[in-house]
């Protein structure tokens, strides 16, 4: 435009000396001196102060001087007060700002979180004083990691469903109130009914109390407990130890899930790493868990059959080491063999074999202890005893007839819900003082109820494992009137203290030397824990299992109890993540359901089939186990599941636990209680009832393609990588080219400043779902619903895409001549016994998007950093780009999510306290915007500040993304491939790194690492 | 005079003087709208407004309220949009082109075929629109100086070009048709009795005054905008073309797309032009100007048409099978036997075999054959943007994202908005413009006339 300028003046120079003359008009050029003073005078209309002043008319005008006064000082007066407003009386600017807190700045704190079934260390973000993330503790020696119930926690603290004040007979009351009313309730008679209670503090306050104190898990390990408590005296079980492992033979038992209290993510894949003496693993078990997702190779067991596995390994074991055999029944002949192969690589890898049992039997747990003594399993380690599930059934029972007979007057529950978990008991009778942090099934009935805080809000201490000693902080003041809880049982106790001198107290007898600051600072303790004592002639006894009797397996249907990744035993039912966050094995989400194979669907008339619209609707089942009958369950045909065996995730079913989770699903423990393994007197006929589910993945196969790329150990020892990882070439003029080299598009400038990548091992990624709550807490990702995930409209930015494999290959195609309709036709259908593949998947922050050229407004461009970057606010919503995605990683705002009426009930935004958990450095979008994956560009901002204002370079791994930082199997690694010291350029340079759909020649920003499975 | 051969067909049919002809073009508009038209307004204009609630609901409500979701994330409204601009097509290609190449058959026609094409366009507009997340936000895609910065449009995105050619299509044949009205819109107002009318008409004709001058200008006009609205005729679908075939998924990233689709949208228009023109002929008596000759020519068209994009859909297996690109090759697999395989063999049926008919004499020259057929086309046309863009995203390179899509009561009734809007608008046009350019037709009448071929035939050439 500066030219236009330039040109301008030109032209008028160029006139201006060629005619210099100009008038203005007629008179300028007949008249000039006239026009002159014309022009000197223009304001001529002159009137003097006296002529105004003698001006008779203007006397006698109506507007005094003093009306004129009054006009100005009503407008003077008016204007002054219109721009007053009232004072705002709730903000206090700090005096003195508190030197932990900067507007803008997060402040972290160590901390554990235990809720009767998961344990881990953690710190905890926050901002402005409020807890807004929660991140794995990486410094911590045991369960430092976080899953995904623990990622979602965090939004449990702000339930506006939990309960605000103490209540008396249902009415609001006073703590001192409903203390003195629950005291009064208090006999010799009464009981204390907890969770799992792993606090030294909290078991000295109870025993303060002095009441009969019985605990049992919503997910129990009570009998497998009894055995170690018979041959210990303590009620823990061993941990495991999977660096010494070789080969791992688990049984039933879900170890990368929530098996053992134990999280084993980091150990496992670190064992897993490809090469040399690669961790083998083994697993036999009923319904396809996320361990038997990622084992080499994967037996389909009953669960009837668990026991007969197990002595069948013990028996071939113990001929091996000379000792007496078990009689154990026959095994199924298709699984005889496999069992057999795994007994013997089990005693091949000796004292590197590890056997894990998942199965809640005495006689299950024996052997599997038997087998690893027998070998001397390093990796079973019997001195290390975990304490988070120490629940007694047994207990529990006695419990249950003395209910019954009478002889138990008040029940106090703390951590548990027996009017949910137990149905066995009747609580009609008896006074229930519920200590709970919400209105739930029991508590709503109780005649006392005392909110106790949630974990973020209070003080603890915990004893989880032998040798570990933490301390739980509140980063929070109490939202609503509650009581941490062990101030809640002191207190009925008659003591007065506060939790904090109770914890302290605690701690100082329990940590050892470290100091309480350390303690608070670090978040845990190491202590020296006293070995757990086997007495002397304990191994010959524990070895010798010759006089138990081996469950003999059923032919019938049989039942079965497991917990899902997001739900777990139903800590956070109310907790629209727990929802939202799809199986990763079933890839559904807002539901539980009956798993069954697909003989069983066609031989019980069960059919699941998509609509029109891709929702998935199938028949339901009514199920009788054990006389207790379920009508209209919904049924899930899932390949990998043994056939003859019925599976139901608990937690569900609830109905006082909030809006978000009332009414999801059916409860599990009116057909089996927690206590019992398995059920066998089941019948089961399909309804007429028909179910939708919520299903965020509608085809199940890679078709063929190469997506997720996978090969056997010896080929990874043996090939050149460039045989197995084949890059796709281009021919072209210039000879073959790659995709990257192939290139109608100028290039971005990559070399000048930082080129974030990310790095995602397929081999570490174990599907457990921790990355994708995490990011969406991160980045506000909107929660929408069972319906909508129904339409396949789920928001998240990460997925975990689940593979299974098909029996047609196109190698098979090929050799039996099938042709191209019926190969796809066919490949379509996963086998019956898959091998299973997870794949997070992303933006992939392509260098040539697609998504990119496309956009008619440049919402979406490219960084020099190697982003793609969304402007929301640019964004109109044409979805071009979504479309033009290969890796269909863009989410569209279908709705107003923050506003729209439907949902009010799921998404925390739209909750006065849900939406305090949202990520203040991160925009909630807007209805009708396109959002992705921004590799938390909001991190990156906030570490290059770092740095900038310390006037140095960053250093590798001073930030990251959330979906790596909480993974526990450090499958995601993220950097700058510039920095030629980062661990992500060295993983660019692996053999095994390959992008995905590089053949489109997006030249992606994220790459992945082959999967290598240690099979031939 | 132009001379023509005995052999060609007589284009006006009946006794006619010029005077006939005027008062016949001229009776809709003069004439109370027969009952028929009433019935169909009330029809269309309660259709009309049944779209409208549904657009307003989807901007009020959110585009959720589609059938859309995270893997499909056009379905109708694109489909519906390109329908429309293929719809349009014909006007442009029978008033510019047929000009261009002096075939009289298209002055009967010509109108018509405009007006459609402008009313089409008008619905195909709104898809664009009414399609985006945040409406309120359209004007973005214009290139206008703002204060945002610098931020500017992305001319890389085909979207893009689409806004310029949809508007510059609009613009011209808008132009080009109300030039060829002015003389007409003359003829009814130097008619018309009540005064109101008069007036209006009066505005509309430019004060035409029929002077030799006025006739050159308007020749002159006529042939200018001819020659700028033909290469539109080409950049429009095409330029609709490249919204898939410059992007990265199988089946919409096809070379092919520009001339197909430039076939598909005159194959459709002509049906549609043939669908309007079959129907106002016998509603307002024009048998006699909108004769079988006319329809035979269009069936004609329809025809060869139809039997090019038949083999654009040939050579697109072909090229699938020939590229040994997998994910080519599943996709149009996928078309043929997938879940919406019924979509594509609409799509086969309707517009590869059905215009085969037309080889036959006997069935073009049959007008409720030729109804039924000129229906038939455009369903198939439908379906056949509906198969390009839903089959091909619906299951595209990761199988994780494959998905479905169902249209909800609003997708629906949006589409059927927008035929209502569409038929509101040729009502009206039917009943208040000259449907016939009648003023074009008079010049044909001493050439190309019954009673003048006749009165040739019986007293040879003078």
């Amino acid at each position: 435009m500066v030219w236009n300028v330039v040109s301008v003046t030109t032209n008028r120079e160029v006139r201006m000396t060629e005619n210099n003359k100009y008038w203005r008009g007629i008179e300028d050029q007949s008249n000039p001196e006239l026009t002159e003073k014309l022009a000197q005078n223009e304001f001529s209309n002159e009137i003097s102060s006296a002529d105004f002043l003698g001006n008779d008319e203007v006397a006698e005008s109506q507007t005094s001087r003093r009306d004129f006064l009054k006009f100005m000082g009503f407008s003077t007066a008016a204007a002054t007060l219109a721009a007053c407003e009232a004072p705002i009386v709730e903000s206090i600017p700090y005096v003195v700002k508190p030197d932990s807190l900067t507007p803008g700045l997060p402040s972290y704190y160590a901390t554990s979180m235990f809720d009767g079934m998961d344990y881990a260390s953690i710190l905890v973000k926050t901002r402005e004083g409020r807890p807004i993330k929660v991140e794995p503790n990486t410094e911590a020696p045991f369960n430092g990691g976080t899953n995904a119930r623990t990622q979602a926690s965090v939004l449990s603290l702000y339930d506006g469903a939990r309960l605000r004040n103490p209540k008396v007979g249902g009415e609001d009351a006073s703590w001192g109130d409903a203390l003195a009313a629950a005291k009064a309730v208090l006999t010799e008679k009464s009981v204390l009914l907890t969770s799992s209670v792993i606090s030294p503090a909290l078991k000295t306050a109870i025993v303060k109390l002095g009441l009969r104190h019985l605990s049992v898990d919503a997910v129990s390990a009570s009998a497998r407990l009894d055995v170690y408590e018979g041959f210990t005296g303590k009620r823990g079980l061993p941990t495991v130890d999977l660096d010494h492992a070789t080969t791992v033979f688990a049984v039933g038992a879900d170890f990368l899930g929530d098996w053992g209290g134990q999280n084993l993510m980091a150990s496992y894949a670190e064992r897993r790493k490809p090469g040399q003496g690669m961790l083998r693993h083994l697993q036999a078990e009923a319904g396809l868990s996320i361990s038997g997702s990622n084992a080499d190779v994967r037996v389909k067991a009953r669960v009837s059959e668990y026991e007969a596995v197990l002595a069948h390994v013990y028996n071939k074991v113990a001929a091996s080491a000379g000792l007496s055999k078990v009689s154990a029944p026959e095994l199924r002949e298709d699984i005889a063999s496999s069992i057999d192969a795994a007994a013997t690589e089990l005693i091949k890898a000796g004292s590197g074999a590890l056997v894990l049992n998942g199965l809640n039997t005495e006689n299950a747990e024996r052997l599997a202890l038997a087998i690893n003594l027998a070998l001397g399993s390093k990796a079973f380690n019997t001195s290390k005893f975990v304490y988070t599930a120490n629940g007694n059934d047994k207990a529990a029972a006695a419990l249950v007839s003395d209910v019954a007979a009478g002889s138990v007057d008040t029940i106090v529950t703390l951590g548990v819900n027996p009017a949910y978990q137990m149905p066995s008991v009747d609580l009609s009778g008896v006074n229930v003082v519920a200590i709970a942090d919400r209105e739930d099934e029991t508590a709503a009935n109780a005649k006392v109820a005392l909110p106790v805080s949630h974990y973020l809000e209070s003080w603890s201490d915990f004893s989880a494992v032998d040798g570990h000693y933490a301390v739980g902080q509140p980063t929070i003041s109490p939202l609503f009137d509650s009581k941490s809880a062990v101030e809640i049982v002191n207190a009925l106790a008659g003591g007065s203290e506060s939790a904090k001198a109770l914890v302290e107290a605690s701690a100082a007898a329990n940590a050892g030397s470290t100091s309480w600051n350390a303690l608070l600072h670090d978040g845990f303790a190491s202590t020296e824990a006293a070995e757990v004592s086997m007495n002397g002639s304990m191994d010959a006894s524990m070895i010798d299992v010759s006089g138990i009797n081996v469950m003999k397996p059923q032919s019938g249907l049989e039942f079965y109890t497991y917990t899902k990744t997001g739900m777990g035993a139903g800590e956070n039912a109310n907790n629209p993540w727990t929802y939202e966050l799809p199986d990763p094995i079933t890839r559904l989400s807002w539901d539980n359901y009956i798993t069954m194979s697909a003989a069983d669907a066609v031989e019980l008339g069960i059919e699941v089939a998509p609509e029109s619209n891709g929702a998935m609707t199938g028949n339901t089942l009514n199920i009788t186990v054990d006389g207790n009958t379920l009508e209209n369950v919904p049924v899930w045909i899932q390949p990998g599941q043994t056939m003859g065996t019925l599976g139901l995730a608990v937690g569900f079913g609830r109905t006082a636990v909030g809006k978000v989770g009332n009414g999801i699903g059916v409860n599990a423990n009116t057909l089996l209680p927690a206590s019992a393994a398995v059920s066998t007197e089941v019948s089961a006929s399909a309804s007429e009832v028909e179910h939708g589910f919520a299903s965020v993945q509608l085809a199940h196969t890679m078709m063929g393609r190469k997506i997720v790329n996978e090969i056997s150990l010896p080929t990874f020892m043996n090939v050149s990588h460039e045989e197995w990882n084949e890059k796709p070439t281009f021919e072209t003029h210039r000879g073959p080219l790659s995709a990257f080299e192939a290139n109608l598009w100028d290039d971005h400038d990559h070399e000048t400043s930082h080129m974030w990548n990310m790095s995602i091992d397929l081999n570490s990624c174990t599907g457990c779902g921790a990355c994708v709550v995490a990011c969406s807490l991160e980045n506000n990702v909107p929660v929408v619903g069972k319906d909508e995930v129904r339409r396949h409209r789920d928001m998240h930015w990460l997925r975990i895409d689940r593979y299974y494999s098909s029996e047609m290959t196109a190698e098979r195609a090929e050799e039996e001549g099938i042709g191209a309709i019926e190969k796809y036709a066919k490949m379509e259908v996963p086998s019956e016994s898959p091998s299973v593949v997870f794949q997070p998947v992303m933006c992939q922050h392509c260098n040539h998007a697609p998504c990119e050229t496309v956009c008619p407004v440049g919402a979406t461009v490219h960084s020099r950093e190697g982003l793609n970057h969304m402007a929301y606010n640019r964004c109109i919503g044409t979805r071009y780009c979504a479309n033009n995605c290969p890796y269909k990683v863009r989410r569209f705002n279908w709705f107003n999510y923050k506003g729209n009426e439907k949902f009010a009930d799921v998404n925390p935004s739209q909750d006065d306290y849900g939406r305090m958990v949202l990520n203040p450095d991160v925009t909630v979008r807007a209805r009708g915007v396109i959002e992705k994956c921004s590799l938390c560009i909001q991190r990156i901002q906030l570490g290059k500040l770092e740095a900038k204002k310390d006037g140095r370079m960053l250093t590798d791994g001073e930030f990251t993304t959330a979906c790596a930082q909480a993974c526990g199997s450090n499958a995601i690694v993220f950097g700058d491939v510039n920095n030629p010291d980062s661990e992500v350029s060295h993983l660019k340079q692996q053999g095994r790194a390959y992008h995905l759909l590089e053949e489109v020649g997006t030249q992606p920003s994220v790459f992945y690492q082959t999967k290598v499975r240690n099979r031939a | 005079m132009h001379y023509e051969s005995p052999v060609r067909n007589p284009l006006i049919l009946g006794d006619k003087s010029y005077s006939d002809i005027t008062n016949d073009i001229a009776k809709p508009v003069e004439s109370k709208a027969p009952r028929a038209w009433w019935i169909a307004f009330s029809i269309a204009f309660v259709m009309f407004l049944w779209g409208v609630g549904c657009i307003l609901y989807t901007i009020g409500t959110g585009i959720g309220v589609w059938g859309l979701n995270k893997t499909v994330d056009w379905a109708w409204d694109i489909t519906n949009f390109v329908w429309w601009v293929g719809i349009g097509h014909a006007g442009t290609l029978i008033s510019a082109v047929l000009l261009l190449f002096r075939q009289k058959w298209r002055m009967a026609i010509n109108r018509s075929a405009e007006a459609m094409t402008i009313f089409s366009v008008i619905q195909a507009g709104l898809f664009p629109l009414i399609h985006m997340g945040r409406i309120w936000m359209a004007y973005w895609v214009m290139p206008i100086p703002n204060q945002f910065g610098s931020l500017w449009v992305n001319f890389n995105s085909p979207l893009l070009w689409d806004v310029f050619a949809i508007s510059t299509y609009l613009t011209v044949s808008t132009v080009f048709w109300y030039v060829g009205l002015i003389p007409d819109f003359a003829m009814i107002r130097d008619r018309a009795i009540n005064p109101v009318q008069k007036h209006i008409y009066k505005i509309l004709s430019f004060g035409w005054g029929g002077q030799a001058k006025h006739w050159q200008r308007f020749e002159e006009v006529s042939l200018v905008l001819a020659g700028l609205a033909t290469p539109l005729v080409l950049s429009v679908h095409t330029i609709v073309s490249f919204d898939f075939a410059t992007s990265v998924i199988p089946g919409w990233h096809t070379t092919i797309f520009p001339p197909y689709f430039v076939a598909g949208a005159i194959f459709s228009g002509f049906a549609m032009v043939q669908t309007l023109l079959l129907i106002v002929r016998k509603i307002f008596k024009m048998e006699d100007y909108i004769n079988i000759e006319h329809i035979e020519m269009m069936n004609i068209v329809i025809m060869v048409t139809g039997s090019i994009v038949g083999v654009a859909y040939i050579t697109e297996l072909f090229i699938a099978w020939y590229s040994g690109v997998e994910y080519e090759q599943y996709a149009f697999l996928n078309r043929a036997t997938g879940p919406y395989w019924w979509a594509y063999w609409s799509m086969m049926t309707c517009n590869v075999f059905s215009p085969q008919f037309m080889w036959s004499k006997k069935l073009r020259t049959n007008l409720i054959f030729t109804f039924v057929i000129s229906i038939v086309v455009n369903i198939g046309m439908w379906f056949e943007r509906f198969v390009i863009i839903v089959t091909s995203i619906h299951r595209d390179y990761l199988p994780s994202s494959w998905s479905m899509f169902s249209p909800t009561f609003v997708d629906i009734g949006i589409y059927i908005g927008t035929i209502g809007f569409f038929f509101v608008l040729f009502l009206l046009y039917a009943r208040t413009f000259p449907v016939i350019a009648q003023a074009e037709l008079k010049t044909i009448l001493k050439s190309s006339g019954e009673n003048f071929k006749k009165h040739h035939d019986e007293h040879g050439a003078h």
